[in-house]
């Protein structure tokens, strides 16, 4: 939903000032020079918010205010007062009449934002960027954990990413973070003091800036009633302490709705590869399939026709790899690609004890299966 | 209420130098400095010399009124370059878009800074017992001109050094009838 805001100001400087605030956040911008022309745009427009200076010429802001609180097709737009009146006696007057929020002049942009993004649910024009991030893209990562060694564990166990890890260890410093670099996502321990990791978590989603960043809990296994709690604020997921690793990356890759394809799919030379990790587990599979016909689809547009199936890495077969390779294949039939598998020995042989793989043939290698794709009659699985 | 007399000197140095540091800081991320002044000006009455006297450069001067409790006028002088500067920052444009968009912009620029530093002084004046209520800008542009209040005002007028550019503010401040 495009929001709409009004601007009531007979300064145009501040009436652009307004707009270049909101240029990065998905709203449109009305503008009015003073309160007659405010009252009739507003009328005719509806705006989601209203931005009211008070001394104007024609009308003032507080007589236009006057009149769209007694209007009862007006009376329920939200009005923030912008204006260098605040006088205590002044602003007390203006509030009883009816105002959601109140800026003084001078006044900083951010702050502007945060106001109003805790009327209107604001949302950066960023959350739908043209193109899509990959997991090889540098992403900040803000880590809010007491435990030092934690930190260290996370910072050593993924230092195979992009990714660029923050640590802090109170809930002030998390907040001064935010506010100057918001981060890609954040994960936060719900063992800091005094529950302030929920206290943290209510102030990152009022703060507009981070109110759609992913935000995972860090919790111990046994503590269900914290991850209760967590699940039931918003916490976008729960990690549990041990920290496994691999799927603490694939959880924050699919928060951040990165583009992970290329961890199984890549155009090496004429060929599509196809690769398989070493750890197949649930999750890996169920990634892999979602971006199969796609990336096989992909390959054909651009000119490629043949496939190499890459499973060596793989230390043991189990039917969720045999069920994925199946589509593979089949959508390689579809799509009129050839194609070619390599394995290990160790997969060879158990690909020999089940019926429905035993015809399956294999390469040694990557090279040996490209330079035989074409020339070998294509694979018959069953 | 007290009355308008007993507004002081150093409640209007305080202000309008809190007024200017603020609005400059916030606007333009600018730190200006209260420069200091010779002995016993702060308290001048009119006739006084022209601000710009020693300055022929052609300046761009805000000014915004207050009536109320306390009335009187605040004229903010910038030389026009600096003004050029302030307007380009504060709308996020070029040099060469300020050229296209003409002085209109310039005096918009100029008279909403001036409209929020006599704000935020006024409001000073407000919480310390003195409600009053701001009047809409207006601008002047020229050279080596004078202001010439009547005589039932109290002029102050204050200097400012912004990173070598200079801010001048002269209130005045209108007596009791």
């Amino acid at each position: 939903m495009r929001y709409k805001i009004l601007t009531v100001d007979d300064s145009k400087t501040v009436r652009i000032i307004v707009r270049k605030a909101f240029k990065t956040y998905d709203c449109e911008i009305l503008e009015a020079g003073n309160g007659v022309e405010g009252l009739a745009l507003a009328s005719k427009e509806n705006p989601d918010l209203i931005l009211l200076d008070v001394t104007m010429p024609v009308m003032d802001g507080v007589e236009m205010l006057t009149k769209l609180k007694s209007d009862p097709q007006l009376k329920g737009i939200p009005v923030m007062m912008l204006t260098a009146e605040g006088g205590r006696d002044n602003v007390l007057k203006i509030a009883k009449i009816g105002v959601r929020d109140y800026l003084v002049k001078p006044f900083k942009e951010d702050v502007l934002i945060e106001k109003a993004g805790r009327i209107i649910d604001l949302k950066p024009l960023s959350e739908a960027p043209a193109k899509a991030k990959s997991i090889f893209d540098p992403a900040d990562i803000l880590v809010v954990e007491d435990k030092p060694v934690i930190i260290q564990q996370i910072q050593e166990g993924l230092k195979h990413t992009p990714w660029k890890f923050h640590g802090v260890s109170t809930q002030g410093e998390a907040i001064d973070c935010c506010t100057r670099t918001p981060p890609d996502l954040m994960l936060v321990s719900l063992s800091l003091p005094e529950e302030s990791a929920f206290t943290l978590f209510r102030l990152i989603r009022t703060n507009v800036k981070t109110k759609y960043t992913p935000v995972f809990a860090l919790v111990v296994k046994t503590e269900t009633a914290q991850q209760q709690q967590a699940q039931t604020v918003g916490f976008s997921a729960i990690v549990t302490k041990p920290i496994d690793l691999g799927e603490l990356e694939s959880k924050m890759a699919k928060a951040m709705n990165l583009d992970t394809s290329q961890r199984y799919y890549a155009i090496e030379g004429d060929s599509m590869i196809m690769r398989l990790p070493e750890n197949c587990s649930p999750g890996v599979i169920a990634e892999a399939a979602t971006y199969l016909k796609p990336k096989f689809a992909e390959a054909v547009d651009a000119g490629h026709n043949k496939v190499v199936i890459d499973i060596h890495q793989i230390r043991s077969l189990h039917m969720g790899v045999i069920k994925l390779l199946f589509q593979a294949m089949q959508t390689c039939r579809e799509l009129a690609m050839q194609f070619a598998l390599v394995a290990n020995p160790q997969i060879v042989a158990e690909c020999k004890g089940f019926e429905d793989t035993r015809g399956w043939t294999f390469y040694d290698s990557l090279a040996d299966a490209k330079a035989n794709l074409g020339k070998a009659p294509q694979l018959a699985a069953v | 209420m007290p009355a308008a007399e007993q507004i002081t000197a150093s409640l209007i140095r305080d202000n309008i130098a809190r007024a200017v540091g603020d609005v400059f800081k916030t606007m333009l991320g600018r730190e200006p400095k209260l420069t200091p002044v010779p002995e016993n000006s702060i308290d001048k009455v009119w006739p006084t010399q022209s601000p710009l006297a020693e300055n022929p450069r052609p300046h761009v001067v805000g000014t915004v009124g207050f009536i109320g409790d306390a009335n009187g006028l605040i004229y903010l002088y910038l030389d026009l370059g600096f003004a050029r500067h302030c307007t380009c920052h504060l709308l996020g444009m070029t040099e060469e878009e300020l050229n296209e968009a003409g002085d209109e912009v310039i005096n918009d620029a100029i008279g909403e800074l001036t409209n929020m530093t006599v704000g935020s002084f006024k409001n000073g004046l407000c919480d310390a017992g003195y409600p009053c209520k701001l009047t809409i800008p207006s601008i002047l542009h020229g050279s080596n001109f004078t202001i010439e209040p009547i005589s039932s005002v109290t002029r102050y007028i204050y200097h400012f050094d912004c990173g070598g550019h200079r801010i001048i503010a002269d209130v005045l401040m209108k007596q009791d009838d």
